[in-house]
C-alpha cells in the first residue's frame, strides 16, 4: 500500500494509547498514578491558561539557550578548527568542564543569576554546547583530502577554503547534533525550572508531582515533548531547505 | 612557444614525514614538449599520482629539479596554468553543476576573476552537459560527473592538463567514450595533457609517448614513442595490428618486471 509508512506509526501509536485508555481502568492501578490518557487531553482543554502560562517560559529559555548555546559552540569550533595554539590549551580545559554532571552545576548558575529565566537559559545553553562543538569541530576537518587538494591548486586563500569548502562541509555534522540539541535544549530548561522557578513545565511537574495531580504531571510531559518535536520539526525543515540536492 | 611543458632532471619523489622521508620514485629524468599527450602507466604504488602531484605543485620534491613551463611549479599553478583532474571528479555535492564549474572563477583570491560566461557554457557544450546546469552531483552518472570535473579544469584555458586517473572509476564503454572525446578537445586546444592510467589499453590508445612505471622500488621502467604507429593527429584504431602488439609488448614488460 502506498501509504503504509505514513499509516503504520499512527496506527501503532494509536493501538497502544487504546489499550492504556481501556485496559488501565482493569488494573487497578489508582488514577493519582497513571491518568488515562483522554484525562491527560482533557487537562489542556479546561485548564489552557495554566498550560500555556508555563509553556510559554520554557519554550522562550530552550529556544533562547538552544540558540546561544549552538552559536557559541559553532564560534569555539571555528577558533579550535583554525588556531592550533588556542585549540591545544583550552580544548582539555572544555573537555574537562563537560565532565561536569549539569544538574551538579545547576544550582551554582542559579545562585550567581537568581530564580529568573537567564539560569534556565544558561543552563540550556551549556547542556547543547559540547555536542555541537566537537561535532562541529570534526564538520569542519571532513573535507576529503582531493577536495582540499582542488582548493589548493585553484590557490584558494585560507578564508575562500573555509567559507567554500569547510563550511559547507560541516554542515551534516552540525545538523545532526542540532537535532539532538532540539532535545536536550528542553532538558536543560526543565532541569533549571526544577531546581528553581515558580513557572515552566519543570515547575509544573514538580507542583503537580507534590500534589498527586497526576493528570496535570503528565499533560506537561506532553506538553514538554511536543516542544521537542516542534524545535525537531524546525530545525528538520531549515535542514532540508539548506540541504536540498546534497544526497550523497 | 619553444619552451617546453615539464622538465624533470635527477627528481626525487615521495613523502616526508617530519624528519623521515619516503621515496615512492627516484631519479625521473622527463622532458614533455609542449602539446604533447603523455601517458604514465604502472601498477598501484609505483608513484604516477605521485609525480603528477609534484607537477601540479601540490606536493613538493625531495630533490633534483622540475620546472613547469620553464618556471617553478608553484608558478604555473599560482598562474593557473596547469589544471588537475582527480579520479573521483571531486564536485563539491552543495553546488550545482553550473555552480561547480564556476568555482575557478569564485575561489583563488586575487587569481579569481569574473571570467566570461562564454566560458562556461563553451566548456558545457564541449563536454556535452548542456541541459544538466541545475542537476546537483548526486543526480549524475559517474561520467557526467568527469565530465563537469573536465569541464571545471577547462575554464580556465591551462596550457598543461594534468589527469589522475580519471576514467578509472567508469565502466568500459563509458571509458572508451570519454577517451575518444578527451583526444578531440586535446586536438581542438593544443594542451599538454599528462594522463595517469593502470590501463594499459588506456595507456596506448590515448598517448603520444608513454612513460611506464614499476614499483617496488618506483622507478622509469621505459619511455616508449608511440607515433610511429599512430597518424599524424595521434589517431589509431582500438583493433589496429600494431596496437594490439604494443598493447601485448607492455603487458610483457610490466609482468616482468612486478
Amino acid at each position: 500500500m502506498r501509504y503504509t509508512h505514513i499509516l503504520a506509526p499512527i496506527f501503532g501509536a494509536l493501538s497502544i494509547l487504546a489499550a492504556w485508555q481501556f485496559l488501565l481502568p482493569l488494573s487497578g492501578v489508582p488514577a493519582y498514578i497513571a491518568p488515562t490518557p483522554t484525562k491527560i487531553i482533557a487537562v489542556f482543554f479546561t485548564q489552557t491558561d495554566l498550560i500555556l502560562s508555563n509553556f510559554l517560559p520554557t519554550a522562550t529559555e530552550a529556544v533562547a539557550g538552544f540558540f546561544f548555546g549552538n552559536l557559541a559552540a559553532v564560534m569555539f569550533a571555528i577558533l579550535f578548527a583554525y588556531a592550533r595554539f588556542i585549540r591545544m590549551a583550552y580544548f582539555p580545559v572544555v573537555l574537562f568542564f563537560n565532565t561536569i554532571p549539569i544538574l551538579a552545576l545547576s544550582p551554582i548558575i542559579i545562585l550567581i543569576f537568581g530564580l529568573g529565566m537567564t539560569p534556565k537559559i544558561i543552563i540550556a545553553a551549556i547542556i547543547c554546547f559540547f555536542p555541537t562543538l566537537v561535532n562541529m569541530i570534526r564538520g569542519l576537518a571532513s573535507a576529503s583530502p582531493n577536495e582540499e587538494e582542488l582548493f589548493r591548486m585553484l590557490s584558494a586563500t585560507k578564508f575562500e577554503t573555509f567559507l567554500r569548502l569547510h563550511l559547507p562541509r560541516s554542515l551534516p555534522m552540525l545538523f545532526s547534533s542540532l537535532r539532538i540539541a532540539t532535545a536536550t535544549a528542553v532538558i536543560g530548561a526543565i532541569v533549571g525550572e526544577w531546581i528553581g522557578a515558580d513557572k515552566g513545565l519543570g515547575a509544573l511537574i514538580i507542583q503537580a508531582t507534590f500534589n498527586y495531580q497526576s493528570d496535570k504531571l503528565y499533560a506537561a510531559i506532553v506538553a514538554s515533548s511536543s516542544l521537542s518535536i516542534a524545535l525537531f520539526a524546525l530545525v528538520a525543515l531549515i535542514e532540508a531547505r539548506v540541504m536540498r540536492g546534497w544526497a550523497r | 612557444m619553444s619552451v617546453t611543458a615539464v622538465d624533470a632532471r635527477r627528481l626525487q619523489i615521495g613523502y616526508r614525514n617530519g624528519r623521515d622521508s619516503t621515496t615512492v620514485l627516484s631519479d625521473v629524468d622527463l622532458t614533455v614538449p609542449q602539446g604533447e599527450f603523455l601517458t604514465i602507466l604502472g601498477p598501484s604504488g609505483c608513484g604516477k599520482s605521485t609525480l603528477l602531484r609534484v607537477v601540479a605543485n601540490l606536493l613538493d620534491p625531495l630533490g633534483g629539479q622540475i620546472t613547469v613551463l620553464g618556471d617553478a611549479p608553484e608558478a604555473a599553478r599560482r598562474a593557473r596554468k596547469t589544471g588537475f583532474v582527480f579520479q573521483d571528479a571531486t564536485l563539491l555535492p552543495w553546488r550545482t553543476v553550473v555552480q561547480n564549474i564556476r568555482l575557478p572563477a569564485v575561489v583563488g583570491g586575487r587569481q579569481a576573476r569574473a571570467l566570461p560566461e562564454s566560458r562556461i557554457s563553451n566548456a558545457m557544450e564541449l563536454l556535452g552537459l548542456s541541459g544538466l546546469e541545475d542537476r546537483y552531483p548526486s543526480q549524475l552518472s559517474g561520467g557526467q560527473r568527469q565530465r563537469v570535473a573536465i569541464a571545471r579544469a577547462l575554464i580556465d584555458e591551462p596550457e598543461i592538463l594534468l589527469m589522475d586517473e580519471p576514467f578509472g572509476a567508469l565502466d568500459e564503454i563509458t571509458r572508451d567514450r570519454l577517451n575518444d572525446e578527451l583526444l578531440s578537445i586535446w586536438r581542438e586546444t593544443g594542451m599538454t595533457i599528462l594522463f595517469v592510467t593502470h590501463s594499459i589499453e588506456e595507456a596506448v590508445y590515448l598517448g603520444q609517448r608513454i612513460i611506464v612505471l614499476a614499483a617496488n622500488p618506483g622507478r622509469i621502467l621505459n619511455i616508449h614513442d608511440l607515433r610511429p604507429i599512430k597518424t599524424d593527429d595521434n589517431a589509431c584504431q582500438r583493433e589496429d595490428a600494431a596496437i594490439v602488439a604494443e598493447i601485448a609488448a607492455q603487458r610483457r614488460l610490466l609482468a616482468e618486471a612486478s
